[in-house]
């Protein structure tokens, strides 16, 4: 086991919440009454919601929630008590390991006991600092941020609704275990986002758009917030015209914050180790092999600061970095926690997140991006379609791991004919299985970055980047 | 698994915020308080891979100061004067709303079946024996069959709303559920089903969608190949159809957004919306409902309130600050309270949201087996992924299903593998619709809870094979 303490940056370090002794001595029974591993992990958010309706305050909300989460390995399986009432953790160790042993007791010869992979025990803290504290800004500044869309977005007799939305929070993580790890981190998100409703007769549409990331206000006011209402409305305009889109197998053409979607669900979760361990994935086994395109190079990196899915270190305490999961279409890399590390004998690579203080850590995406190809731009990714589809804009997908099956929706779309856009369409959702579709990847533009933020659901909510460049898939079933 | 006396002491804590707020010259004040307590276990790779307990808990405080209001909640009480600060702030650069005030204490009555004392009693070990009676089914059904995921959980929580007009409630609730997903991977062809239960009594019969979950990813083996993209009929089992019902309607039913025409059913109040033989009833007083109480999240009595009644559209839904609010800025000549603020928990204010949604019909309905022989030829949908990209504005969606079985003459042929299906929940409610005879409350993705039979429905449907 190796050990590293690293100098704490005094300047910007947060009072501790947990109290050390305690929780030393807490994990110190657990280990004495047979415990193989123990921890302790609390989560302090301090957060601020708003909302405009129609350019008025709907609701403002400041909150401040902890909450606290123990783990304790014992024979080979987990048990977890989580509480909102921190001082009270440090009695559950006894409870909670009696619940470990119970589920270890039930494991048959040929199931896998779980293990740790070996990390780096680490003391420190780190705190990513944002450019304007998220704590400092007020609320009038918020409310004028939202107004900036709000603004631009309702100037047309057919908007019949405008909303606007704000959240900002400050997160910050202890975590001690019976390892020696003590680590304390903190970082911030922002997301600014808004809605238009289109009327024009009976027919009704909206369009949302969404901006953020990890950092504080420079973030907001690094976005042309005006432009992002104007875009809005004439999306919403434009949607109440378009006809039903075409269903059919059929060339089609994403946006980034599409080609982001598509390969948050269709390869990352596929890629998530544990699902791979719980026989959920169609990736299961599948290291090395080629899966997709050779155009197709993949990164799954929390590093990637202002992404919205970032965070300096992961929630069982090891470092982060970048994940290759395809290099030139082979599968080269799941996500990972320390459980999957060690069934699988592979290096931790920083995957393990929980949604909060009261959850435990899962095998997590961060910032999912597909690397940037060789085409100019969209007339060239598009020149040679007869008839296809350009689909922009997220609203949301799902995949179904085990069978490799995935569907994601688009805001708006367009005809591609003879090698240009025609006419806009809406409904268009896209699916196909994950090894198929990876293949059917021939075409991306040189630029790749990350498309608006999101949020991931698996029986827990965390927040996500994803994007990449331009992408054309050869064929794909649409409608 | 809940103290005793967790009701009193949820009072009493929010008793003493409420002092705080009157410390402070607060007009109006509401002081929301939960506390959680509950047992679950994960179930991955057909064994128990985690056991897990604990509570949370918070409070939540709203205050009015002529009709502007603001919100904040927190963890620890001793905190109250700082949150409640924060809230009066936040209410000084609100709107005014003419006519908005917090309601006043006005009689509820009880709804049974809120808790069950075997659910309290519950401990961690009866539950690990409830998974190891769901492992061993899933095994006895089928030898090919893995629960590869899923979990069971029991809960208890505490409740209480003290408001400075007199309400002063407060309820202990309980519930247990169950997921469960199940896959049969043989010949390198997979099959899967995810099936869910809940009560806020213990489940009657806990292994009931075990047997679900093997049956459907048994009879989705049989692949026939797609055929051609068709308008068609399609009976989606009330399994596959709540989640998309849940994304859309409950959204089209409130009144904000009826009178803001976001809504597909804005400006149709009086009209037929529906088939003339569907009804469509929120029941916030259904017993043992998962979304029904005495009262709702702000203690307004709950009632029970017709939405749709023989498909005409003649009842939407209401909170207390929304109803004023559109009736202050003009939008509707008048509105109030339907009882029907829900939310989230302590860190979310009171917003308007359906209790127990229950769509039914006057006309006759029928086993599953009869609706096949119904629809003669089309398809049977029994889960879709993408529920939650459906346009809760439009009615609109697409999404896709890899649980399908095409029908021909009547009967089941054989499944696809994966199919495009689209289309619009609210006009393909208006067209031709039988339901199914049994309706149980399943997933949603809205607040409230859908109760929903297999439905049929017969126009305006697409599907997309792949």
């Amino acid at each position: 086991m190796v050990v590293a303490t690293r100098h704490t940056d005094s300047l910007f370090s947060s009072g501790r919440l947990l109290d050390e002794d305690k929780i030393t001595k807490a994990l110190n029974n657990a280990t004495d009454l047979g415990a193989e591993y123990a921890e302790i992990r609390l989560v302090s958010e301090t957060t601020n919601t708003a909302s405009l309706k129609d350019g008025k305050l709907e609701r403002a909300i400041p909150g401040q929630e902890v909450g606290v989460t123990m783990r304790i390995l014992a024979d080979g399986a987990w048990g977890v008590h989580s509480t909102s009432d921190i001082a009270s953790i440090v009695d559950q160790v006894e409870s909670t390991l009696r619940l470990a042993k119970a589920v270890a007791a039930r494991r048959s010869p040929s199931q896998h006991a779980v293990g740790l992979a070996e990390v780096p025990i680490i003391e420190d803290e780190i705190h990513w600092r944002s450019i304007k504290d998220v704590r400092d800004t007020d609320l009038d500044t918020r409310i004028e941020m939202m107004l900036a869309i709000d603004n631009e977005a309702k100037d047309d007799e057919k908007i019949v609704s405008t909303s606007t939305g704000w959240s900002d929070e400050h997160i910050h993580t202890e975590l001690m275990t019976s390892e020696g790890m003590n680590r304390v981190w903190s970082f911030q998100r922002s997301l600014i986002n808004g809605m238009v409703t289109a009327r024009e007769g009976g027919d009704v549409v909206s369009y949302r758009m969404r901006h953020g990331g990890e950092g504080g206000l420079e973030l907001i006011e690094s976005c042309d917030l005006g432009e992002m209402g104007r875009n809005a409305k004439i999306s919403a305009l434009r949607l109440l015209s378009a006809e039903r889109a075409p269903s059919g197998k059929m060339p089609l053409v994403a946006d980034r914050d599409l080609t982001g979607v598509y390969i948050h669900e269709a390869l990352g979760h596929p890629c998530e180790a544990d699902l791979v361990a719980a026989g959920d994935s169609c990736l299961e086994g599948r290291l090395g092999q080629t899966i997709g395109s050779e155009i197709c190079t993949v990164v799954d990196d929390p590093t990637m600061r202002g992404g919205y899915g970032c965070y300096p270190i992961d929630d069982e305490g090891v470092d982060t970095r970048p994940k290759n999961l395809i290099v030139n279409g082979v599968l080269t890399e799941y996500l990972n926690h320390r459980e999957t590390a060690h069934r699988y004998d592979l290096d931790p690579n920083g995957g393990a997140r929980a949604q909060d203080g009261l959850h435990h850590p899962l095998v997590r995406m961060s910032n999912t991006v597909i690397q940037g190809g060789t085409h100019q731009d969209l007339d060239e990714l598009i020149e040679d379609i007869d008839f296809g589809v350009y689909a922009c804009g997220s609203r949301g997908g799902q995949v179904d791991t085990g069978r490799g099956s995935f569907q994601f929706a688009a805001q708006e779309a367009w005809i591609i004919e003879n090698g240009s856009l025609s006419r806009p369409v809406k409904d268009v959702s896209v699916s196909g299985m994950t090894l198929e579709i990876l293949k059917n990847v021939d075409g991306l533009t040189r630029d790749a970055y990350l498309g608006s933020p999101g949020f991931c659901g698996k029986g827990q909510t965390v927040p996500v980047g994803d994007g990449g460049p331009l992408m054309r898939i050869r064929e794909a079933l649409v409608g | 698994m809940i103290p005793d006396d967790a009701v009193e002491r949820l009072m009493d804590s929010a008793q003493s915020i409420g002092q705080e707020c009157n410390r402070a010259g607060i007009q109006q004040w509401e002081i929301f308080a939960s506390q959680g307590y509950g047992h679950s276990l994960d179930i991955e790779a057909g064994k128990i891979s985690m056991a897990s307990g604990g509570g949370e808990g918070g409070f939540g405080i709203r205050i009015v100061e002529d009709g502007r209001y603001g919100y904040a909640h927190l963890v620890d009480p001793t905190s109250a004067g700082r949150a409640i600060q924060q809230a009066i702030s936040i209410a000084r650069k609100s709107p005014s709303i003419e006519g908005f005030e917090l309601p006043g204490n006005q009689s509820a009555s009880k709804v049974s079946g809120m808790k069950d004392k075997a659910i309290l009693d519950m401990g961690p070990e009866d539950l690990l024996k409830q998974g190891d009676q769901v492992l061993t089914r899933v095994a006895e059904l089928d030898s090919r069959a893995v629960a590869v995921g899923g979990g069971i959980g029991v809960g208890a929580g505490a409740g209480a709303i003290v408001t400075s007009s007199g309400i002063e409630d407060g309820g202990i609730y309980t519930s247990h559920g169950i997921g469960i997903h199940v896959s049969i991977d043989e010949d390198d062809h997979l099959t899967s089903s995810y099936e869910g239960e809940s009560s806020r009594g213990l489940l009657k019969e806990l292994t009931a969608c075990v047997d679900k979950a093997v049956h459907w990813s048994q009879v989705t083996r049989e692949k026939i190949p797609g055929g051609k993209t068709e308008d068609c009929p399609v009976l989606m089992t009330s399994d596959g159809f709540s989640p998309l019902f849940s994304v859309v309607v409950p959204s089209a039913i409130k009144g904000e957004r009826l009178a803001r025409g976001e809504s597909f059913w804005s400006s149709k109040m009086n009209e037929i919306v529906m088939a003339d033989h569907l009804s469509l009833v929120d029941d916030g007083l259904m017993e043992g409902g998962l979304s029904s109480g005495s009262r709702d999240d702000e203690g307004v009595p709950s009632r029970t309130q017709t939405i749709v009644s023989s498909g005409r559209l003649t009842g939407e839904l209401w909170s207390t600050r929304d109803a004023a609010k559109l009736v202050a800025e003009g939008k509707v000549e008048s509105a109030q309270t339907t009882g029907s603020a829900a939310r989230g928990g302590h860190t979310s204010p009171p917003m308007c949201g359906c209790s127990d949604l229950i769509l039914s019909s006057s006309a006759k309905t029928f086993s599953r087996n009869k609706l096949i022989e119904e629809m003669d030829e089309g398809y049977i949908i029994h889960s879709v992924m993408g529920a939650h990209t459906a346009n809760p504005t439009s009615g609109d969606f697409s999404v896709t299903t890899s649980t399908i079985l095409r029908v021909e003459g009547g009967e089941v042929i054989g499944a696809l593998s994966q199919a495009g299906f689209s289309g619009n929940i609210a006009k393909a409610l208006a067209g031709r619709v039988i339901l199914g005879d049994s309706s149980k409350r399943k997933g949603s993705y809205s607040t409230g809870s859908m109760h929903v039979p297999d439905v049929l429905m017969l126009d305006g449907l697409r599907i997309n094979p792949a």
